[in-house]
């Protein structure tokens, strides 16, 4: 296989990947609204990667997502990286993003998490929201970048 | 690839074990799959330190998704002594929800009595499973950052004049 259609197919499962995530956050409240019997199941799944505190996150179809507010910022900001991937980098190569540009889109959400967690202030759901939503974008490049280097290795074996 | 797991293996149990600890108790586990990202970072920290060339992003990834599937084992054992706690996080959770509507659903009632049970084997196991995976794919991610972050090196000093031979 090439290296265009290789990394065309890493780019393809990780944005189905993404569109699935995201789906299972929306879908647990609709279950939840129909009291469907698997809407347990649905949130249990999310629950080793979110605290899922009903407080922290945004509420559709009058019941809470399956992650808080700054995850589902996280995960709807990874999946607008994927889109924006092909047009940014396209499939010739891979590249990881600069040192500076992590570390700049990192600090608000790093600043903010650890101004939470010792209690200096308490941020509203819209602002953990937007952080993880400025984070979110850069980590498909990285995730694409690796995975990409890893086949494009394999492939040269 | 044989040379690569024991080079990966200490540095992925260390950032395994951290990451699966951190997650795994109560209220340090609301940075929620930060640990696991920071817990894969510090794999590939540990691999790079160790290392005499560049890591690269790929190396990042392994690592990374081995310190995942790491961190979830030790979660779940952690998560063991803990399950009293997140019991009753559940249970308010599933009570919240149930607030919403005027009958609580039977299968939520099942599933509560099946929370405040022993855990089953088969349960254990699917927890364990579904862990593995979604930690790997963190996992692999911070691996891959941290390769970014800590597997440059500098480049070697060019080799000097040899040296001179001393005058008889």
């Amino acid at each position: 296989m090439r290296t265009r259609s290789r990394l065309v197919l890493l780019y393809g499962l990780t944005l189905a990947g993404g569109l699935i995530w995201l789906g299972g956050i929306v879908l647990a409240p609709w279950l939840c609204s129909r009291s469907s019997p698997l809407a347990p199941v649905v949130y249990a799944c999310f629950s080793p990667v979110c605290h899922q505190i009903p407080e922290r996150s945004f509420a559709l179809f009058g019941h809470p997502l399956a992650v808080c507010s700054r995850c589902l910022g996280i995960y709807a900001g990874f999946l607008a990286g994927t889109l924006l991937y092909p047009f940014r980098r396209g499939f010739a190569s891979v590249r990881a993003p600069r040192t500076a540009l992590f570390l700049a889109l990192s600090a608000p959400i790093v600043l903010d998490t650890a101004a939470n967690a010792v209690g200096l202030w308490a941020t509203p759901g819209l602002f953990r929201f937007l952080f993880g939503l400025i984070w979110g974008p850069l980590l498909p490049f990285y995730f694409l970048t690796g995975l990409g280097e890893l086949a494009l290795r394999a492939r040269t074996k | 690839m044989n040379g690569q797991k024991p080079r990966f293996l200490r540095p992925a149990l260390i950032g395994g074990a951290a990451a699966g600890i951190l997650s795994g108790i109560p209220i340090v586990n609301c940075l929620c799959c930060l640990w696991i990202l920071a817990g894969s970072a510090l794999a590939a920290y540990l691999l790079a330190k160790d290392s005499s060339e560049a890591l690269k992003p790929g190396d990042g990834a392994l690592v990374g998704a081995f310190a995942g599937v790491v961190a979830a084992a030790v979660n779940s054992l952690v998560s063991i002594p803990f399950q009293a706690v997140n019991l009753a996080f559940s249970k308010r959770l599933i009570e919240r929800l149930g607030e919403y509507l005027d009958q609580m659903p039977a299968a939520w009632d099942e599933w509560m009595a099946r929370s405040a049970g022993p855990v089953s084997v088969t349960w254990f196991f699917a927890g364990l499973l579904i862990a593995a995976v979604v930690f790997a794919a963190f996992g692999a991610l911070g691996g891959i950052i941290g390769a970014s972050l800590f597997g440059k090196k500098a480049p070697a000093a060019p080799p000097g004049p040899p040296p001179s031979s001393p005058q008889p």
